[in-house]
């Protein structure tokens, strides 16, 4: 299983002719961070077009602010602080479009036995993207609620409170009877 | 009473209370949802990455390149603005410094002039002076003479910065002859 690792590793030489404005050191970085960050902005947003959006605003952002990046830390925190605060840009561009319900076709996918990762993709395909995104930003991403509050321009307790309504959505969903109990 | 979701949170994130650590370890069912809950975030971990469905570099380079050229465009504004000011500050000053050299030098040449027109009506050659006023009025004369000469020569090749300072030193020997010839031959009639 291709799974996204917490640091991906990047040459300094690579990074300095970056800086440099070097469009092959610029394509190396797209290249080795364009999944990374399109699994995290498409984990967040529900739109596969909004997403590759993102993924390009990203990259221009990366370019035109790399000169900043002063390699304390890993690169990849770096450009996912800012993939994360354009994926929310947006979100809050399209007044977070919410839909909280699990259909009907993931109940019936899920009843006939489809496998439990699939399940779990699809119950948190379900939820809103603002709580998708608290859910995958602390989760996966590794953000403290601090962090999220800060991007998110929201109070730590309004990040606690969506992580646990979105983690009781998901148990119930993913529960044998689907949450009927 | 059992864990509520917070609390499993909470202790999945090593906050929880004291409280809730003892009970999650003595209570089946909150044992059973702390593991679900670990359960899950493990799932979405695993979850296969999502990968972009083209490749949009070529998109980027051309945005990338894009913008160079627009900051290029307008660094090219901002130098032609700046070649440009430049320019003129350096055309307009020297016009305007021209200017105001001609017009000094009009107003040097007019008060040498009304200074030989005092002299003229003191009318020098009927007046007496003594022996050392006249040598120094020779000598102001000759010096007014060399500096005629220069001028004679100046006045086609030199820039009127030039011919202002000389016609500003005819100026100051005009007056010191106009001082020695009225003055003293004034002392010498007292």
């Amino acid at each position: 299983m291709d799974r996204m690792t917490l640091s991906i590793p990047v040459s300094d030489v690579l990074v300095a002719r970056a800086k440099a404005g070097d469009l092959e050191a610029l394509e190396g970085l797209y290249r080795a961070f364009e999944t990374p960050v399109y699994n995290l902005v498409r984990r967040m947003l529900r739109r596969p077009e909004d997403a590759e959006d993102v993924l390009q605003e990203t990259f221009l952002e990366v370019v035109k602010s790399i000169g900043r990046y002063r390699g304390d830390g890993h690169l990849w925190g770096w450009i996912r602080q800012i993939a994360a605060s354009k994926a929310l840009m947006r979100l809050r561009r399209d007044k977070l479009r919410a839909t909280e319900t699990l259909d009907e076709e993931v109940a019936g996918g899920r009843s006939a036995g489809v496998a439990i990762g699939i399940d779990l993709e699809r119950a948190f395909e379900q939820l809103s993207e603002l709580s998708r995104t608290v859910v995958w930003l602390h989760d996966v991403e590794g953000f403290t609620h601090e962090e999220i509050a800060e991007q998110m321009g929201k109070t730590v307790s309004f990040s606690k409170s969506q992580l646990a309504r979105a983690h009781a959505r998901m148990r119930a969903w993913l529960a044998p009877d689907g949450g009927a109990a | 009473m059992h864990c509520t979701m917070d609390d499993l949170l909470a202790l999945q994130d090593g906050e929880g209370s004291v409280w809730a650590r003892r009970h999650s370890e003595s209570c089946g069912a909150c044992r059973a949802e702390l593991d679900a809950l670990y359960q899950r975030i493990a799932g979405l971990k695993a979850l296969p990455a999502r990968r972009p469905p083209r490749d949009r570099w070529n998109t980027v380079r051309a945005a990338i390149v894009a913008q160079r050229v627009q900051r290029r465009h307008r660094w090219m504004g901002i130098g032609l603005a700046a070649a440009a000011g430049l320019a003129g500050f350096l055309i307009i000053r020297p016009i305007m410094g021209e200017k105001v050299y001609a017009e000094q030098l009009a107003q040097a040449k007019q008060q040498s002039a009304q200074l030989e027109s005092t002299l003229r009506d003191y009318d020098p050659d009927s007046r007496v002076v003594s022996g050392r006023s006249a040598a120094l009025c020779a000598q102001i004369e000759e010096q007014i003479a060399q500096l005629d000469g220069q001028l004679t020569q100046s006045a086609l090749e030199a820039q009127n910065r030039e011919l202002l300072m000389l016609w500003r030193q005819r100026v100051d020997l005009m007056r010191q002859l106009v001082t020695v010839r009225v003055m003293r031959a004034a002392y010498v009639g007292l």
